[in-house]
C-alpha cells in the first residue's frame, strides 16, 4: 500500500478502515489515507465509492445509518477518535454535511451560533465570528432571515460558516459544489483555500473532480470502498484513467440496438418542476421511442429523479406535458401510470424488507391479478389457480436476474442482490415501459457488470422501451441508444452516446470549467 | 352575554394549564420523536409529591419536590429506557411510552386508594372577582404561573445556547451532532422539562374548583391530546394556543349544557375530540404542524 | 403431513372436551379471551400488516357488540351477528377518509378522539344503548337452537347451559377467524397491505391503489372487531358502556404488541395473555400468599395484573421486538 507522499505531520491518519452497515454491506474495504497538517486532501469517485462512508466514519455519524467500523483505526491529532459525533466535533474535527443542511427555521444568526457552541471558549467563538464575517459578508447582511430563505449557494456559505464557528483544527467538506452552479462553485473553491492558508486541513469529497483538483494538494480516488488511485492533485488531473473514469471509453461491442416492441413513445414535453422557490427541472424535453434504451444522465442534483418522480406520478408537474400513448400522464395517480404498463425501480430500493423475496416480486402481479379480499382470503379456487399461474411467470422472471432462494425476508439478502430483486419486481409487473432509477448505484465493478447484462437481456427478452435514470456515464454508454444529458433541471445535451460524449456542455457539466 | 364571558375567562384559564402540560408533549417531541404517553402518570405523581408533602414540609418546598421528582421520573424514562431504542418507529415508543403509563400510574393509583388527597395550596377554595367575573383564586393563579413560563420558555427557546442547541437538533439531530451537539443532553432536558411542567399542570388541575389528587388525575393529561394535536405536533406556539381552544371549547360546552342538551351530556368532556377530529379532517397536520412531505 | 393432522386431532378434542371438566369461570375466561383474539386479529391487520396505528379498536369492538345487543331482539340472531359485523366495518369505512387523509402518529390520535366520541354517544343514545346502565344482550340461537340453559341440556352428566354452549360457538369463530386471517396475510391483499406499510410510494407505483386499500384494511379490521363484539356481548350477558373505553383500545394494542405486530398467532397469543392474566390472578387472590385484599394497600390481584402488563410492554419492546411470535419463529435478522 502507497500512502500519500507526506510533508507534514498527518493529524488525521486512516489506517486499513473497514466499514459496513447493517452487519452485511461491505462499504469500506480497507482504506488508508494520510492528511497532512495544513494540507487539502480530496477524496474523488462516483456514487457508492465509500466517499460519504469514509466521512461518516471520521466524524462519527455511522451509527444513524446502521453502518459501524469492522476493522483498521482513525487516530486524530496522535490520539484515537472518540465514538461521539459531538465529542469529535468539540474535539476540533468538524463537518460540514453534504446538501448543506443548515437549520433553516433558525436564523443565519444563529446557525452561527449553533455552530459556536462546539467552540473551546469565548475568545475562540468571538475571533471566528469575525473571521465569519470577513470571509462572508453576506451572512452578516442576513443575518436576521431565516436559513432556509437563503439562495443555494449562501446556503453553503452558510454551512461552511457554521463549521469554522467550532473552529476547527480539521474541516471535511461533504460534495460542497453539489447542485451549485460553476460561478458558485469557484467561490466555494476560493473560500476552500483561504480557509487553508489560516491553517485549517481540509478534507473535501468532491465528485466535481476538476474542481477538488484545483484546490487540493493531494488526493485519492476510491472505488468500491477501495483506494483506486493516489497521487498530488497535479498527478491526477493530468491523469488518463481519471478522465475515463468520469467521462466512459464507448464499449467496442454496443449492444445498442432497437428491439422489437408493443411499447408506445413516451413523450416528455417542456417538464418543468419547482418546489417551493425552486426549480428542480426546468422546460426539459425528450422523447423514449419504442423498444429503445434511452439514457437519462446528469451530475448529482441535475433533477434526473425528479423526472422519473414525474413520470411515475410521484411528483407533480408544475407545467409541461408528459405523454404516453395518447394518455397524458402528468393528470394521473401513480396506480393508474402503473396500470397502463409503466413500472419503475427506486435508487434507495423500496422493497419490504421483512417480506419474502417471492411475496415482494408478486406485489408487482397486483395489477395482472384480480382476487380480493373475498375469494383469495377464503382461498376460493379460482384465487389459488390464479396465485399458481402469477407464481410461475413470476419464478420465471427470478430466474432470468439469477435470483434463488425466493422465500427467503428481502432484508436478509445483500446490497447487490436486493437491487436485483428490485429490477425483477419492476419487470414482474409485465411493464412496457421500464424506469430505472439508478441501477447500479453503490455496486461494485462485476455486479454493475451483472445488471447492465440483465437489463439488456431482459429488454430484448421482453420487448420493453427502459428510460434509464443514471449518474454514472461509463455504465450508460455501452447500452443506451440515446442519451439525454440533465444539468441544473435543464437539458444540456440529447443525442447518441457518441455524439453525447463529444458535446463541450456535456464536458464541462462533468468535469467543471477547467476541462 | 354575561354568563358567555364568564364561561369564556374561566376557559381561558383552564386552557392555561393544559398549554403547559401540551408545551412538555411538544418540547419531549421535538428534541426525541416521542409520543409520550406517560405525561399523564407523571403528572400524577408531580400532584401525589405535593399532596403527600405539604403538611409535612410546608406547601411551597413540597412543590419544588414535586417538580424535581416529575422532572427526574421523565428523564429517568429518556435514560433507561428511550435511549435504548431510540431509532425505533414513533409507533413503538409511543407504545413503550403506555406500558411506562400503565406501570405508573397503576403504582400510584393503588397508594392513592379511593382517597381524594388535599394538595394543600394557600389559595385553597378562595375566589376572586376580576372586573365582575367570578374566578377560582386557583385559576387566576395558573393563568399567571402558565403565561410567565410560557414567556420564560419562549426567551430561553429563542435567545439561550441551550435553546439554540434544543431547535438545532429538534430540526436535524444528525448535523446538530456535527455542531458538537450532544444530544443525550438535550433529550434530557426536553424531558426534564415536560415533567417538571406537567408537575406544574398537576398542581392546577387538582386545586380548587376540582376535588384534590385522585388515582384518575392521570387521564387528564389526555385532554391535552387533542390540544397537542389541534396545534400540531412539532409547534410549541400551537401547542399554546391549541391548549387555550380546548380549554375554552370544554368549559363552553360545559356551560352551555342546557342549550346544547340535544348533544347529550357530559359534552365538555368529548368536545375537544370531536373539535380535534374536524381540524384533522381539514388539515392533516394541525393547525401549526410541518407537512409531512412524501420522500422517494 | 399425518402427524399433524393428529396434533389437530387432539387438539380438537381437547378443546371440545372442556366445558366437560371445567368450571364456569374457565368458561367464562376463555369465551372473554376467544373474544379478544377475534378482536386482536383485526388489529394485528391494520396496525401490523397495513402499518395504521390504530387507538380506535374498542370503538369498533362496541359497534359490533351493541349493534347485535340491539338487533337481536329484532331479527333472528344470526341475521343480527352477521348485521353488526358488517356495521362495525361500515364504521370503519366511515372512517377511513380521515385514515387516508392523516398519517402515523396524527391518525393514531385522531383514532383515540373515535374512542371518546364512541363513548359519549354510547353514553347518551340511551333509546338504543340503555345509557351508563346498559343493555342486556340477547341470547344467541341458530335454527332453532338455543344458547341457553331452557333446553335442559346434559352432556356426560354435565348440564349444559348458555356458558357450554357459547364455548362451541367461540371456539367456531375463533378458527375461522385465524383461517381467513391467515390466508389474508400471504393474499394478493394482503401483499398490498403490507406494501402499503412499507412504502406508499413504492405500493402505488405498482399499482395499488393507496386510499382504497388503507379504507379497505380499516373495513376489515372493523368487521374483526365487531365479531369479537358481538362474543364479548354474549360471554358478558349485558353491557355497559365502560367496558369499551381508551383502556379497552389499549389492551388490544398491547395484545399485537405482545404477540408481535403483523402476526395473526401472536395476536391471538397476546390476546390470550392479556385477557385471561387478571381474571386468573383474581380468582386466586385468596390462595396466593403474595396479594392482598383490595383497599389494604398492599398489592392486590388487579394491580399485579396491571403491574405485570405494563412491565410485558416494556420488556418486550426493548428485548424482543417481534413480540412472541419472534421467540417461536426465530428468524434471521432483517437489515
Amino acid at each position: 500500500m502507497v500512502e500519500v507522499a507526506v510533508t507534514a505531520p498527518a493529524v488525521l491518519d486512516v489506517h486499513d478502515l473497514r466499514v459496513s452497515y447493517a452487519g452485511a454491506v461491505q462499504a469500506l474495504r480497507g482504506v488508508s489515507l494520510s492528511v497532512p497538517e495544513g494540507s487539502v486532501v480530496a477524496v474523488l469517485g462516483n456514487n457508492g465509492a465509500g466517499k460519504s462512508t469514509l466521512l461518516r466514519a471520521l466524524s462519527g455519524t455511522l451509527p444513524a445509518q446502521n453502518g459501524a467500523v469492522t476493522g483498521g483505526t482513525i487516530a486524530f491529532a496522535g490520539r484515537e477518535q472518540p465514538r461521539d459525533a459531538a465529542a469529535i466535533a468539540r474535539g476540533g474535527l468538524v463537518q460540514v454535511p453534504e446538501g448543506r443542511r443548515v437549520f433553516s427555521n433558525l436564523t443565519v444568526e444563529e446557525n452561527l451560533r449553533a455552530g459556536g457552541l462546539a467552540a473551546p471558549d469565548k475568545a475562540a467563538r468571538a475571533e471566528a465570528r469575525a473571521w465569519v464575517d470577513e470571509l462572508f459578508p453576506i451572512l452578516r447582511e442576513r443575518a436576521t432571515q431565516r436559513a432556509g430563505l437563503l439562495s443555494g449557494g449562501e446556503q453553503q456559505m452558510l454551512a461552511i460558516g457554521r463549521a469554522l464557528m467550532a473552529s476547527p483544527k480539521v474541516l471535511l467538506l461533504d460534495e460542497p459544489s453539489l447542485g451549485l452552479a460553476p460561478k458558485i462553485v469557484e467561490r466555494v473553491g476560493e473560500v476552500i483555500r483561504e480557509i487553508n492558508d489560516r491553517g485549517v486541513t481540509v478534507v473535501l469529497v468532491e465528485q466535481n473532480a476538476a474542481m477538488a483538483l484545483s484546490v487540493a494538494d493531494h488526493a485519492v480516488v476510491l472505488e468500491v470502498g477501495e483506494v483506486a488511485l493516489q497521487g498530488t492533485a497535479d498527478e491526477l488531473a493530468e491523469s488518463e484513467a481519471v478522465k475515463e473514469r468520469y467521462l466512459g471509453v464507448p464499449r467496442a461491442t454496443s449492444t445498442a440496438e432497437r428491439v422489437e416492441s408493443h411499447a408506445q413513445p413516451l413523450e416528455v414535453e417542456a417538464l418543468s418542476v419547482r418546489f417551493g422557490g425552486l426549480a428542480a427541472l426546468s422546460d426539459v424535453s425528450f422523447t423514449v421511442e419504442p423498444g429503445s434504451l434511452h439514457a437519462l444522465i446528469g451530475p448529482n442534483g441535475a433533477g434526473k429523479s425528479t423526472c422519473l418522480n414525474v413520470l411515475s406520478g410521484v411528483y407533480e408537474a408544475t407545467a409541461g406535458s408528459v405523454r404516453y400513448g395518447g394518455r397524458e400522464l402528468t393528470k394521473l395517480r401513480p396506480h393508474r401510470i402503473a396500470a397502463l404498463g409503466v413500472a419503475r425501480t427506486f435508487q434507495n430500493i423500496a422493497l419490504s424488507p421483512r417480506v419474502s423475496v417471492l411475496d415482494n416480486l408478486l406485489v408487482a402481479r397486483h395489477r395482472l391479478m384480480r382476487s380480493g379480499f373475498l375469494a383469495d382470503g377464503l382461498r376460493l379456487p379460482a384465487a389459488r389457480r390464479e396465485r399458481a399461474e402469477h407464481e410461475a411467470r413470476v419464478r420465471e422472471i427470478a430466474e432470468l436476474l439469477g435470483l434463488t432462494e425466493l422465500e427467503r425476508p428481502v432484508g436478509t439478502l445483500s446490497y447487490g442482490t436486493r437491487k436485483r430483486v428490485e429490477l425483477a419486481r419492476a419487470l414482474c409487473a409485465e411493464p412496457e415501459l421500464l424506469l430505472l432509477d439508478e441501477p447500479v448505484a453503490g455496486m461494485v465493478r462485476d455486479e454493475s457488470a451483472a445488471m447492465a447484462e440483465a437489463i439488456t437481456r431482459s429488454r430484448a427478452e421482453l420487448g420493453i422501451s427502459v428510460l434509464l435514470v443514471e449518474h454514472d456515464m461509463t455504465f450508460v454508454m455501452g447500452m443506451a441508444d440515446r442519451v439525454t444529458v440533465l444539468d441544473f433541471g435543464k437539458r444540456i445535451a440529447d443525442g447518441t452516446p457518441a455524439e453525447v460524449q463529444r458535446d463541450a456542455e456535456v464536458l464541462r457539466a462533468y468535469l467543471g470549467g477547467a476541462a | 352575554m354575561n354568563q358567555f364571558v364568564t364561561l369564556l375567562v374561566g376557559g381561558l384559564f383552564l386552557g392555561a394549564i393544559y398549554s403547559l402540560v401540551a408545551l412538555g408533549f411538544v418540547t419531549v417531541f421535538k428534541a426525541t420523536h416521542v409520543i409520550n404517553f406517560a405525561q399523564g402518570s407523571v403528572l400524577l405523581l408531580g400532584a401525589y409529591v405535593i399532596a403527600r408533602l405539604h403538611e409535612s414540609l410546608g406547601f411551597w418546598p413540597a412543590v419544588a419536590v414535586g417538580l424535581l421528582a416529575a422532572a427526574a421520573c421523565s428523564v429517568l424514562i429518556d435514560v433507561v429506557l428511550i435511549r435504548r431504542i431510540r431509532r425505533a418507529d414513533l409507533g413503538t415508543l409511543a407504545i413503550l411510552t403506555l406500558g411506562v403509563d400503565i406501570l405508573l400510574a397503576t403504582e400510584l393509583s393503588r397508594r392513592i386508594g379511593t382517597d381524594v388527597l388535599n394538595i394543600g395550596a394557600p389559595w385553597g377554595n378562595h375566589v376572586t372577582e376580576l372586573f365582575g367575573i367570578r374566578v377560582a383564586t386557583s385559576r387566576v393563579v395558573a393563568g399567571c404561573v402558565a403565561a410567565v413560563l410560557v414567556a420564560g420558555f419562549w426567551a430561553a427557546f429563542k435567545f439561550t445556547d441551550w435553546g439554540i442547541a434544543m431547535r438545532s437538533a429538534a430540526e436535524d439531530g444528525e448535523t446538530a451532532s456535527l455542531m458538537g451537539i450532544r444530544l443525550n443532553r438535550v433529550a434530557a432536558a426536553a424531558w426534564a422539562l415536560a415533567g417538571a411542567l406537567a408537575a406544574v399542570g398537576g398542581l392546577f388541575l387538582t386545586s380548587f374548583p376540582a376535588a384534590g389528587v385522585t388515582g384518575g388525575v392521570g387521564v387528564l393529561a389526555l385532554a391535552c391530546i387533542p390540544a397537542v394535536v389541534l396545534g400540531g405536533f412539532d409547534s410549541p406556539g400551537g401547542a399554546v394556543i391549541g391548549g387555550l381552544i380546548i380549554g375554552v371549547v370544554s368549559v363552553l360546552t360545559a356551560g352551555y349544557q342546557e342549550e346544547l342538551s340535544f348533544l347529550g351530556r357530559g359534552l365538555g368532556g368529548v368536545a375537544p375530540f370531536a373539535v380535534m377530529l374536524l381540524v384533522l379532517l381539514i388539515r392533516p397536520s394541525g393547525l401549526f404542524g410541518t407537512r409531512e412531505l412524501t420522500r422517494v | 403431513m399425518s402427524r399433524r393432522l393428529a396434533i389437530y386431532a387432539v387438539v380438537i378434542v381437547a378443546l371440545a372436551a372442556v366445558p366437560i371438566w371445567f368450571e364456569s369461570f374457565w368458561l367464562q375466561t376463555g369465551l372473554f379471551a376467544m373474544a379478544a383474539i377475534i378482536a386482536a386479529i383485526g388489529l394485528t391487520i391494520l396496525v401490523g400488516i397495513a402499518g395504521q396505528l390504530s387507538l380506535a379498536h374498542a370503538f369498533f369492538v362496541a359497534v359490533g357488540a351493541y349493534g347485535y345487543a340491539y338487533l337481536a331482539d329484532k331479527i333472528p340472531p344470526l341475521l343480527a351477528v352477521v348485521a353488526a359485523v358488517l356495521l362495525a366495518g361500515l364504521a370503519g369505512a366511515l372512517f377511513s377518509p380521515i385514515a387516508g387523509r392523516v398519517r402515523g402518529i396524527y391518525l393514531g390520535l385522531a383514532s383515540l378522539g373515535l374512542v371518546f366520541l364512541g363513548q359519549h354517544i354510547l353514553q347518551n343514545a340511551t333509546g338504543i344503548t340503555g345509557g351508563y346502565r346498559g343493555i342486556a344482550v340477547p341470547p344467541f340461537s341458530v335454527l332453532g337452537f338455543e344458547f341457553t340453559g331452557a333446553d335442559g341440556m346434559v352432556v356426560l352428566g354435565v348440564p349444559y347451559g348458555p356458558l357450554e354452549k357459547l364455548w362451541y360457538l367461540g371456539l367456531v369463530l375463533v378458527a375461522v377467524s385465524l383461517w381467513y386471517g391467515r390466508n389474508l396475510v400471504r393474499s394478493r391483499p394482503g401483499r398490498a397491505l403490507a406494501t402499503v406499510r412499507d412504502s406508499e410510494v413504492a405500493a402505488a407505483t405498482n399499482g395499488i391503489d393507496v386510499v382504497r386499500y388503507k379504507a379497505a384494511a380499516f373495513t376489515v379490521s372493523s368487521m374483526y372487531a365487531g365479531l369479537g363484539g358481538v362474543l364479548m356481548a354474549l360471554a358478558f350477558g349485558r353491557i355497559v358502556p365502560e367496558s369499551f373505553g381508551f383502556l379497552l383500545s389499549v389492551d388490544f394494542l398491547v395484545m399485537v404488541v405482545i404477540g408481535g405486530a403483523g402476526s395473526v398467532g401472536g395476536a391471538a397469543a397476546g390476546a390470550v395473555f392479556v385477557t385471561a392474566l387478571p381474571l386468573i390472578l383474581n380468582h386466586y387472590s385468596g390462595s396466593l400468599p403474595l396479594l392482598a385484599e383490595p383497599g389494604s394497600g398492599g398489592v392486590g390481584a388487579a394491580e399485579l395484573s396491571r403491574l405485570l402488563y405494563g412491565a410485558a410492554i416494556v420488556a418486550v419492546l426493548l428485548f424482543a421486538r417481534d413480540g412472541l411470535a419472534g421467540l417461536v419463529h426465530r428468524k434471521e435478522r432483517v437489515v
